[in-house]
C-alpha cells in the first residue's frame, strides 16, 4: 500500500465529510444542545442525595426531650416538616401509599429511658426505594448517636465533647469532601456526551448514506474500505475533541468542577475511547439495513453502556458477571480514566491500564469491521 | 365503524409485524435485556471493597479490629506500609477506602477502658465514587463500633439507639426498585419509538395512502394499527413479569392482574404519543429523533433512576407532567408495597386524565392528516 496515496485518500474523504457536516443543521443543533442539556441534568437536577424527604413522627413520649430529638433530625436539612401521627396503623398506611418515606417512633417511656441512660427509638423506612432508605437511615442514626441525652456539659477531660462511640472514627472524603453527586456525574460527563456523539452520528450517517445511494458513489472511488472508514471518522474525532474541551471548561466555569490532573493525560486518553466508540458506530452501520434499525441498535447500545459502565451507578457494587459485562463497553474504561484524571488528579501513568483496554477493544472492533464490511452494493 | 373491516385491518397488521424479524427481535429482546441489565445495577450494600490498611499499632487489639473488618466479606484488606502508598492507591482507584490505625491505638484503648477518651482511627474514603463512599461509610462505622464495644466493655455509651426496620424490602435490595422502574422505561420509550417508526414507514412506502382509499374510516385504520401493538406490549408486560420473577426472583407484592391492567392502560398513552410524533414527522428518521429527544429527559426526570423528590422545584414540577413519572410510581407501589387501586387513586386519576387528552389529540392529528 502506498502511504502517500493512503493519506491523500483519507484526507479527501475527511474533507468531503466535513463539508457535509457543516451543512447539516440538525447535527450542529445536536452537538450544541446535548452538552447543555446534560450539563443541566447532571449538574443541577439529578442527585442521589435525599432532599425534601416526607416523614412522620409517632411521638408517644411528647416530652421536651423527644421534641428536641425530632427537631435535631429536622435540622439536618434533608427532611420536610414532620407529620404527626397517632398510631402504627396510620404510619403503615402512609408508607404504603408512598406519602412518607420514614416513620420515627418514640416510645412512651423515652424520657425515663433517657434519664436511665438507655434510650431507644424505632425507625420504619420505606424499603421500596433502597438507596434513599439507606441514606435516610444513616442520617437519623447519626443524629441519634450524637444526641445529648444529658443537659449537663460533658466532663472536661473529654477533648472531643460529643464522642460517645467506643472508638472515634475520624473520617475524611478525599477528592470530593462533601460527597456531592454533582462532582461524581460531571467528571464522567464527557464520556456520556462522546458516547452519544460517536455512536449515533457514525451509525446513522453511514446507513443514511447507503439508503440515499451516496455510499455507492464513494465505493466507486479508487479507495479501499479502510480509507473510507478512516476518512469518514476523522471529522468526528475533531468534533469529539471540541465537545470534550467545551464540556470540561463549562463544567469548570459553571459548577467549579475542573480537572485536577493533567490535561495532556485527558486529551490522550480520549483518543482510544473516541476511535473505539466510532468503530462501534461503524460496526452498527454494517449490521443495520435501514436507518430505523441503526437507531434502535444504537439507542439500545448507548443505554446499557451508561447504566453498566459506572457513570451513573458505581460498577464496583454490581454482581460478578454483570460487572465484567460492563468491561465490554468502552465507556467503562474511559470513565475510570476520567475519574482518575478529573477527580483524583491522576496523570498519564495512572490511566495506562484503561487506555490499554480501550486500545484492545478498538483492535477487536476493527477486525470485526473488516470481516463484516466488504465493499458491497445495495 | 364496522367490526369486519377492523378485523381485516388487525389481521393485516399482525401479519406485517410478524414478517419483520427485526421488529419481533426488538420487541422481545429489548425488554428482557433492559430488565436484566437494570435489575443488577443498583446496590446499597458493599461487598469486597478494597480497603487499604496502615496498621502502625500492630498490636493484638489492632489485629483484632482488622480481622473483624475483613471477616464479613464487606471489605478486602490490603496492607500498606506508608501514607504515600495510601495516597497513590486512592488516586489509582486500587482501594476505595483506607484505614489508618495510629501507633498508640492499644494504649489508648486501655486508657479508654479506664475512663479516658476513646481511641482514634482515621478513615479516608475515595469521595470520587460518591455513592460507593457513602455506602461504605455506614458499614465501616458499624463494624468499628462493634469491635470497639467488644474491646472496651466499659466505654461510655451515650446517644439514642435506633432500631431501624425497612418495610417492604428489609434487605434494601436494589433489584425490585429497578425492575419495577424498567416497566416504565420499556413501555414509555420502546412503545413510542416502535409506533412512530411503524406508522412513518407505512406512510413512506405508500401503503398508508392505499389504506385510505379503502372503505375503512381513519379511526378504523388507527385502531387497526395500534390495537395489535397494544396487544404485543401487553404480552411484553407479562413476559417481563415472568422473567423478573423467574430470573431475578422479583414478583409483584400486589395483585398481578391489577398490574397488568394498569400497564395495558398505560401502553395506550405511549401509543398515542407515538402516533402524535409520527403524524408530525415527514420521515422515519425525524420521528425517531423526536422520540429520542423526548425520551432522554423522560428517562432522567421520571424518577426511573434518580428520585424526583431530590430535584429542584422547577424540575419536580416538570417531572410531574410526564405520564411516565406517574406510571413508574404506580409500578413501584404495586410491585414493592403491594398497593391496591384505592391507595393509588390520585396517580391513576392523573394517568387516566393524561391518557384521555393524548388519545383525543392523536385522533385529531390523524383526522387532520387524512
Amino acid at each position: 500500500m502506498n502511504l502517500g496515496r493512503f493519506r491523500a485518500n483519507v484526507l479527501a474523504i475527511a474533507y468531503r465529510e466535513a463539508i457535509v457536516l457543516r451543512h447539516d443543521r440538525a447535527f450542529i443543533g445536536v452537538v450544541v444542545a446535548q452538552p447543555v442539556m446534560m450539563l443541566v441534568l447532571f449538574g443541577l437536577v439529578l442527585s442521589n442525595e435525599p432532599a425534601n424527604v416526607p416523614w412522620a413522627v409517632l411521638d408517644r413520649s411528647a416530652t421536651p426531650v423527644s421534641r428536641r430529638l425530632i427537631e435535631e433530625v429536622q435540622r439536618t436539612g434533608y427532611f420536610r416538616k414532620p407529620r404527626p401521627i397517632a398510631g402504627y396503623a396510620e404510619g403503615r398506611d402512609l408508607l404504603r401509599r408512598g406519602a412518607t418515606l420514614a416513620v420515627l417512633v418514640i416510645p412512651k417511656d423515652f424520657r425515663r429511658d433517657v434519664e436511665r441512660g438507655r434510650p431507644a427509638v424505632q425507625l420504619l423506612l420505606d424499603g421500596s426505594d433502597p438507596l434513599s432508605a439507606a441514606r435516610i437511615g444513616g442520617y437519623v442514626g447519626q443524629v441519634a448517636a450524637r444526641f445529648e441525652t444529658r443537659r449537663r456539659p460533658p466532663p472536661a477531660v473529654h477533648l472531643a465533647p460529643r464522642v460517645t462511640a467506643p472508638v472515634d472514627v475520624r473520617q475524611r472524603f478525599w477528592f470530593n469532601p462533601t460527597l456531592s453527586d454533582r462532582t461524581f456525574f460531571l467528571s464522567a460527563l464527557a464520556g456520556m456526551l462522546l458516547t452519544n456523539l460517536c455512536l449515533s452520528v457514525t451509525a446513522l450517517g453511514l446507513v443514511g448514506e447507503r439508503e440515499t445511494g451516496t455510499y455507492e458513489q464513494v465505493l466507486a472511488l479508487p479507495t479501499t474500505s479502510v480509507e473510507i472508514v478512516l476518512g469518514k471518522i476523522l471529522p468526528y474525532v475533531a468534533v469529539a475533541y471540541a465537545i470534550l474541551v467545551g464540556s470540561t471548561v463549562a463544567a469548570g466555569v459553571v459548577f467549579g468542577v475542573w480537572p485536577r490532573g493533567s490535561w495532556i493525560a485527558l486529551l490522550l486518553a480520549t483518543l482510544p475511547f473516541v476511535v473505539a466508540s466510532l468503530a462501534i458506530g461503524v460496526f452498527v452501520s454494517a449490521l443495520a439495513h435501514r436507518s430505523a434499525q441503526a437507531v434502535f441498535i444504537t439507542v439500545f447500545f448507548i443505554l446499557p453502556s451508561f447504566v453498566l459502565s459506572g457513570v451513573m451507578f458505581p460498577y464496583q457494587l454490581m454482581p460478578p458477571g454483570i460487572r465484567q459485562l460492563g468491561g465490554l463497553f468502552p465507556l467503562r474504561w474511559y470513565q475510570i480514566a476520567l475519574r482518575r484524571i478529573v477527580e483524583r488528579g491522576g496523570g498519564l501513568a495512572d490511566v495506562a491500564v484503561p487506555c490499554l483496554a480501550l486500545a484492545v477493544l478498538f483492535a477487536v472492533l476493527l477486525a470485526a469491521i473488516r470481516l463484516r464490511m466488504r465493499p458491497r452494493l445495495g | 365503524m364496522s367490526w369486519r373491516r377492523l378485523r381485516t385491518l388487525l389481521l393485516r397488521e399482525v401479519r406485517a409485524t410478524l414478517r419483520d424479524p427485526f421488529t419481533v427481535t426488538i420487541l422481545v429482546t429489548v425488554p428482557l435485556a433492559a430488565l436484566l441489565a437494570f435489575g443488577f445495577v443498583l446496590a446499597t450494600d458493599v461487598k469486597h471493597l478494597e480497603l487499604g490498611v496502615l496498621d502502625a499499632s500492630d498490636s493484638p487489639e489492632s489485629r483484632r479490629l482488622l480481622a473483624d473488618l475483613g471477616a464479613g466479606g464487606t471489605f478486602d484488606l490490603r496492607r500498606v506500609t506508608t501514607r504515600e502508598e495510601i495516597a497513590r492507591a486512592l488516586v489509582r482507584g486500587d482501594v476505595g477506602a483506607a484505614l489508618v490505625i495510629p501507633p498508640d491505638f492499644a494504649r489508648d484503648l486501655r486508657d479508654a477502658d479506664a475512663g479516658g477518651p476513646p481511641p482514634e482511627v482515621q478513615v479516608i474514603y475515595d469521595g470520587g465514587e460518591a455513592v460507593l463512599a457513602g455506602n461504605a461509610e455506614g458499614f465501616l462505622q458499624a463494624l468499628v463500633a462493634a469491635t470497639g464495644r467488644a474491646l472496651v466493655p466499659r466505654a461510655p455509651t451515650g446517644g439514642v439507639a435506633v432500631s431501624t426496620r425497612a418495610l417492604f424490602n428489609p434487605r434494601l435490595d436494589g433489584r425490585p426498585f429497578m425492575v419495577a422502574g424498567t416497566f416504565g422505561f420499556v413501555l414509555s420509550f420502546l412503545t413510542t419509538l416502535i409506533t412512530a417508526v411503524s406508522i412513518v414507514n407505512e406512510r413512506l412506502t405508500g401503503t398508508f395512502d392505499q389504506l385510505q382509499v379503502t372503505p375503512a374510516t381513519s379511526v378504523e385504520i388507527l385502531l387497526g394499527k395500534i390495537l395489535p401493538l397494544g396487544a404485543v406490549f401487553a404480552f411484553d408486560v407479562v413476559l417481563m413479569m415472568l422473567v423478573a420473577g423467574l430470573a431475578l426472583g422479583v414478583w409483584p407484592h400486589g395483585s398481578a392482574l391489577f398490574f397488568v391492567a394498569v400497564s395495558t392502560g398505560y401502553v395506550f398513552i405511549s401509543l398515542a404519543l407515538g402516533l402524535i410524533f409520527s403524524a408530525t414527522s415527514a420521515t422515519a428518521a425525524e420521528a425517531v429523533q423526536k422520540t429520542v429527544l423526548f425520551s432522554i429527559p423522560l428517562v432522567q426526570l421520571s424518577g426511573f433512576a434518580f428520585a424526583v423528590r431530590n430535584m429542584p422545584l422547577v424540575f419536580r414540577a416538570l417531572a410531574e407532567t410526564f405520564p411516565a413519572t406517574h406510571y413508574i410510581r404506580v409500578c413501584r407501589a404495586i410491585y414493592l408495597r403491594g398497593a391496591g387501586p384505592l391507595e393509588l387513586l390520585p396517580e391513576l386519576a392523573v394517568l387516566t386524565g393524561v391518557g384521555i387528552v393524548l388519545v383525543a389529540m392523536a385522533l385529531r392529528t390523524i383526522e387532520s392528516r387524512a
